[in-house]
């Protein structure tokens, strides 16, 4: 089962204002020279957020389980991460 | 608004600190950031029901099915080994919403206040107050304690401790798939709707990871954590490995037909107090947030509420920092987070991971066939575990 397909198992409230941000791509560019694809936040996110296109990280911060891997694996602390806001994002029934 | 004392995190480490404080007399406040207690929160789903005994009313302790065997699985190239321990009592399932709800409403019971949908955003000090800064506005407090968790952002902008890194981080990812009760029953062997089992594997490929199994009243629970320094280095992504785990413990079989209700993960921390400091001025850490999880024994749960009620009552009588952490060290629970951690840091190294898994694989093997030639000790290795696990040197 593909990992999109899990995550329509999620309630899920979209917060309109993304609460992941990449803070300089230039560092994303320098860790794909570094590490080599894919980089350390795209290993470890179990929920498919980041992907590498045309040279920059995208977020489908839609996506995020809010567990803060990928903050914890960025070898240059440039995921800019929040909780969504009031609550909104995952609900989990059994956790 | 003021308060005597504002919990952040309705978990089992800020419910069991805000029902401390409240039954003491304080007027306290509980913050939650998900929509109701427990719904932003994963963990093994094994409790022991003693934990709760100490502040909670345990009569009514909402559990899935009572543990009556724990089967440690060992995993090595082809090599399998299982061990079923027979479970006398203490060990239950437990589905986290409904019990960090039930923790949570036993602390409101005792007068604390609860909000939900509200998450934290910075806490200041403004005198001999605080002022804790939320996304729907703010409120203040004389004394603080932080149980937010592994994430613990509030924690690290005030700078009382740093973020983890992927050297002390497990990422794990679970799967629950939901049957009804006959059938879960029926595919376990149970006898009755309340009996319950739990696995606890440890594997070496496609890369070391302990993986685990839970038996709720109508799900079955699966799930694999992996060193996030392995993920990084091997570039192998968590659900990955879970689905490896998956198909070489047969496990697809087990819940066939089963639909996959949810999907989530967390990371785990394998580091924290004391190294880290679990104070600044009156506010107070607990839990998750200084890393108190026993990565040996799977639980995470215990040593929050154990925190959470330390922390309850350092807020209560307005302890000094250092009276704080020393209580906490005094604590059982913490002791032994704190103690085992020198042997956990050794274990999940990879090659000692490897060796151990092999070993013990090549152990019972070698039992059977009565032949232990493949079994090659490392007596350096094994006593300089031996020692760390039993406390006699510190790493």
């Amino acid at each position: 089962m593909r990992v999109e397909e899990k995550l329509y198992t999620l309630r899920y409230k979209k917060d309109e204002q993304p609460h992941l941000a990449i803070i300089d791509p230039n560092k994303c560019l320098k860790c794909e020279e570094v590490n080599g694809v894919p980089q350390p936040c795209i290993s470890v996110c179990p929920a498919n957020v980041y992907s590498w296109i045309n040279q920059r990280i995208v977020i489908s911060y839609e996506n995020c389980v809010e567990c803060g891997a990928c903050r914890i694996a960025c070898p240059y602390s440039n995921i800019s991460w929040k909780y969504p806001r009031y609550g909104l994002g995952i609900a989990l029934r059994y956790g | 608004m003021k308060f005597d004392i504002v919990v952040v995190g309705a978990g089992p480490a800020g419910s069991s600190a805000a029902i401390t404080a409240a039954k003491g007399g304080a007027k306290v406040l509980l913050l939650e950031r998900g929509p109701e207690p427990g719904s932003k929160n994963v963990s093994g789903a094994m409790i022991r029901l003693d934990d709760f005994s100490s502040v909670y009313d345990v009569s009514s302790i909402p559990i899935e099915r009572k543990v009556k065997n724990v089967d440690l699985i060992l995993l090595s190239d082809s090599n399998r080994t299982r061990i079923s321990v027979n479970v006398e009592s203490n060990l239950a399932t437990a589905a986290r919403l409904k019990l960090d709800k039930w923790m949570a409403q036993q602390a409101e019971k005792a007068g604390a206040i609860l909000i939900t949908k509200t998450t934290v955003l910075g806490v200041e000090r403004e005198g001999n107050e605080y002022k804790v800064e939320t996304d729907r506005g703010e409120v203040r407090a004389d004394r603080v304690v932080l149980a937010e968790g592994v994430n613990a952002l509030v924690s690290m902008k005030a700078n009382i401790r740093p973020d983890l890194t992927p050297d002390n981080a497990v990422q794990t990812v679970k799967e629950v798939y939901s049957l009804n009760k006959d059938e879960v029953n029926k595919r376990f062997g149970f006898k009755a709707d309340d009996e319950g089992v739990s696995w606890r594997i440890l594997g070496t490929d496609p890369v070391p990871y302990a993986g685990f199994l839970y038996v709720y009243k109508d799900a079955i629970a699966i799930g694999a954590g992996i060193p996030m320094k392995i993920l990084i280095k091997r570039k192998i992504t968590p659900y990955t490995v879970l689905d490896e785990v998956k198909e070489r413990l047969g496990l697809n079989d087990l819940v066939k037909g089963a639909s996959l209700r949810e999907y989530s993960a967390k990371v785990i921390p394998e580091y924290g107090f004391p190294s880290w400091k679990a104070c600044s001025g009156k506010v107070y850490l607990a839990g998750d947030a200084i890393g108190l999880v026993d990565p040996l024994t799977f639980n995470g749960i215990g040593p929050a509420v154990a925190s959470g009620v330390v922390a309850g009552k350092a807020s209560l009588e307005s302890y000094e920092c250092s009276k704080y952490e020393s209580e906490l060290m005094k604590n059982r629970e913490v002791r032994r987070v704190v103690n085992g951690r020198p042997l956990v840091k050794e274990l999940v190294e990879e090659e000692n991971f490897k060796y151990y898994v092999k070993t013990i694989n090549d152990l019972l093997h070698g039992w059977v066939y009565s032949d232990f030639s493949k079994v090659k000790l490392d007596t350096s290795k094994l006593l300089k575990h031996l020692l760390l696990g039993i406390g006699v040197f510190k790493s």
